[in-house]
């Protein structure tokens, strides 16, 4: 068995009134790709941002590499800098091209000098098959440009691992096709990757494991197979159902 | 600070000065504006070139130059005297317009793109239209911007000591000045004029609150 | 006196608007700047304090903040407050820094939180998410604001010529008390401050507001 990567126990995130994710323990081992479904609401973006340390989960240990996060002293923008993110909504810098979207971690984070920096920006836009669009600002771009320069970005300063949000999500369905397309391309390569993602063929092709998710916190696990055949919970039935006739619809 | 006392009455005389030049300015510098955004909006291109002048003249230049001019020049040309007080009254409504014409255009702007056309195809003429439908709106809309053009013209009146109007700043500077103490009676004018921008917003705020259409907003 | 002869005169005074405006600018941004982003991500008390800074320098009249501060503090601190330079840089100035700081924060929170977290989600430390991706954005954002806060500082600074900078409001004012014409100072005058904020202030609006739309920094 190959080495875990990133793993958490036991992780709750309570706002005020609200528990987001509720007792969550999981773990996701070398080239491993898990994916994460479940209804809207349901805490998935959360657990993500748990994980990756944007926001401090209540309770409960983050693992990466077996090094805790959770603990206080903790570095954790060199953590961050080892954890790749892909945002639902994108979120490229606005003033920087997506050369330079690109480029901004890899000066600033792994201090490279300039042209080695720049080298290694061009080669994740080539993964992403962005290098002709490098000088364009993200405003000039589409919703699926944009995503794939997000992907480039997280991707560049090869993270332990990467970890996307609905990345197809917000964008219009004929542009999903490409995103789906760069992410297919990564798993073949054999990038670590935990995915919130409804898109089911394609999490019927790559994942190794899917997760469901509901209410904070994971209600089934298992193959594609299982979920597509015969999940055990009732609530993972219904929701599969739903998502299938969509998928069928469009 | 009890000498302050003393001149309790001579501040609060100063006081109501501000008060009604800061009142006037802003409501007499509401209805003002507002014909100057229509005229502006609905007026034709010769219109619109002399409001643009106007509000050039009045937000380009410094208030000192506006109560001067009217207060020394526009007489000397008609070999006449004004009154201080009330030159005052006049240059602050003026002002003020020339600000609210550019929130109320906006806030007219904001609404009257579908409305009008709502409006007139109900068979309302463009006037109706204008009074019925979009006026009622954009002057709810416009009442937080007011609310700061309330703060800053009320700060500009403390130029009205310029041309001798014993308003608030000027009695505080005459009696700092019989004294030689100018940071405590400054203090309290400051005080003052803190409180009464404040009563005045919290009120508009209250307004606004009260009269608002839910579902329409201007961001600031 | 004729006019172009008044005009010569005048002109000796345009250098001290300028410099007491562009002086004052430049305090608003160094000071108002760090203020804005503290008040967005610092900590609670440092919040109050910034707020108290900001109600007591937007909301006083700059005309009583300066003759507090010339001849109040100046009594006990001649040095530096009896140089009417340094107290017209430092009422406006920090009178800048107060509204500008409220122009920066509008800015960090029209931009959002989203682009602080795609930063930090890099591994940039919050400093440097601050530095290199907040900053960039944050002044272009701004720049139309800062259009209309530089013109203000020019007509403001006619304010200090009551505490003796001669500037070109003291020009005029000299020139009018020498040869009793009333009109013809007023009107250079008030054409040279319009002159000094209309382009500038236009140019950073057009060019802010353009390159806002070029980068999708308006959120929708």
């Amino acid at each position: 068995m190959t080495e875990i990567v990133m793993e958490c126990k036991n992780l709750w995130k309570i706002y005020k009134d609200i528990v987001a994710v509720r007792d969550v323990s999981l773990q996701i081992r070398e080239g491993e790709i898990k994916l994460i479904f479940g209804p809207s609401g349901s805490g998935k973006s959360t657990l993500l941002r748990c994980l990756a340390m944007l926001t401090t989960p209540t309770k409960g240990d983050v693992f990466l590499r077996g090094e805790c996060l959770t603990k206080p002293g903790v570095d954790l923008n060199k953590a961050r800098a080892r954890i790749g993110f892909v945002f639902q909504h994108i979120y490229l810098f606005h003033h920087l091209t997506a050369l330079g979207n690109v480029e901004l971690a890899l000066r600033h984070v792994l201090k490279l000098p300039k042209d080695e920096a720049r080298k290694r920006a061009m080669s994740a836009l080539e993964e992403v098959k962005m290098e002709k669009w490098a000088n364009y600002y993200p405003a000039q771009l589409s919703g699926g440009q944009q995503q794939r320069v997000g992907i480039a970005r997280a991707l560049a300063r090869n993270p332990d691992i990467i970890l996307l949000d609905e990345p197809t999500s917000a964008l219009d369905p004929e542009l999903t096709g490409e995103v789906i397309d760069t992410l297919r391309d990564l798993a073949k390569k054999g990038t670590t990757m935990l995915i919130v993602s409804h898109e089911m063929p394609f999490a019927q092709e790559v994942a190794d494991e899917m997760i469901f998710f509901d209410e904070g916190t994971i209600v089934e696990t298992g193959t594609p197979e299982h979920f597509f055949t015969n999940p055990s919970t009732e609530r993972a039935k219904k929701f599969m159902m739903r998502l299938i006739k969509r998928t069928r619809r469009e | 600070m009890e000498f302050l006392l003393r001149y309790l009455w001579d501040i609060l005389q100063g006081f109501i000065v501000t008060v009604e030049v800061t009142l006037f300015g802003a409501f007499a510098g509401l209805a003002l504006g507002t014909l100057l955004a229509l005229g502006d909006l609905y007026g034709g291109r010769v219109v619109s070139i002399l409001i643009g002048a106007y509000t050039e003249f009045f937000r380009g230049s410094p208030i000192i130059v506006q109560l001067f001019f009217f207060y020394f020049s526009i007489p000397s040309l008609l070999e006449t005297t004004f009154d201080a007080f009330a030159v005052g009254l006049v240059v602050f409504a003026l002002n003020s317009a020339a600000y609210q014409k550019g929130y109320i255009k906006g806030a007219i702007a904001v609404i009257s793109e579908d409305q009008m056309m709502a409006a007139l195809s109900l068979g309302l003429s463009k006037i109706k239209a204008i009074f019925y439908v979009i006026l009622p709106q954009a002057l709810r809309l416009v009442i937080p911007a007011w609310s700061n053009e309330f703060c800053s013209l009320t700060k500009s009146t403390a130029a009205l000591l310029v041309i001798g109007v014993k308003d608030l700043t000027s009695v505080g500077l005459r009696i700092s000045s019989w004294h030689f103490r100018y940071v405590e009676t400054f203090l309290v004018v400051a005080i003052i004029y803190l409180a009464w921008v404040t009563v005045v917003t919290k009120i508009a705020d209250e307004v606004y609150e009260r009269v608002k259409i839910p579902g329409i907003e201007i961001s600031a | 006196m004729d006019a172009l002869q008044q005009l010569a005169l005048i002109l000796n005074g345009v250098t001290s608007t300028i410099t007491v405006s562009i002086v004052s600018f430049f305090i608003g941004i160094f000071v108002g700047l760090p203020l804005s982003f503290l008040r967005v991500y610092g900590t609670k008390s440092a919040q109050i304090l910034i707020d108290a800074f900001e109600k007591f320098f937007r909301g006083v009249p700059e005309l009583v903040l300066l003759l507090m501060f010339y001849f109040g503090v100046g009594l006990y601190f001649p040095f530096p407050f009896k140089n009417v330079f340094f107290t017209a840089n430092f009422v406006l100035g920090l009178r800048s820094a107060a509204n500008q700081s409220q122009i920066f924060r509008g800015a960090i929170r029209g931009i959002g939180d989203e682009q602080m977290m795609a930063a930090m989600s890099l591994g940039l430390s919050k400093v440097k998410s601050v530095l290199y991706v907040m900053l960039p954005q944050v002044i272009i954002y701004s720049t139309p604001g800062l259009g209309s806060e530089y013109a203000l500082l020019i007509k403001d600074s006619s304010y200090a010529y009551l505490i003796g900078v001669v500037d070109i409001m003291a020009y005029a004012v000299w020139i009018r008390k020498a040869t009793m014409d009333t009109f013809t100072p007023y009107v250079i005058s008030a054409f040279l401050y319009i002159l000094l904020t209309f382009p500038i202030a236009t140019f950073l609006d057009r060019w802010g507001s353009r390159k806002k739309k070029q980068l999708g920094l308006e959120r929708r």
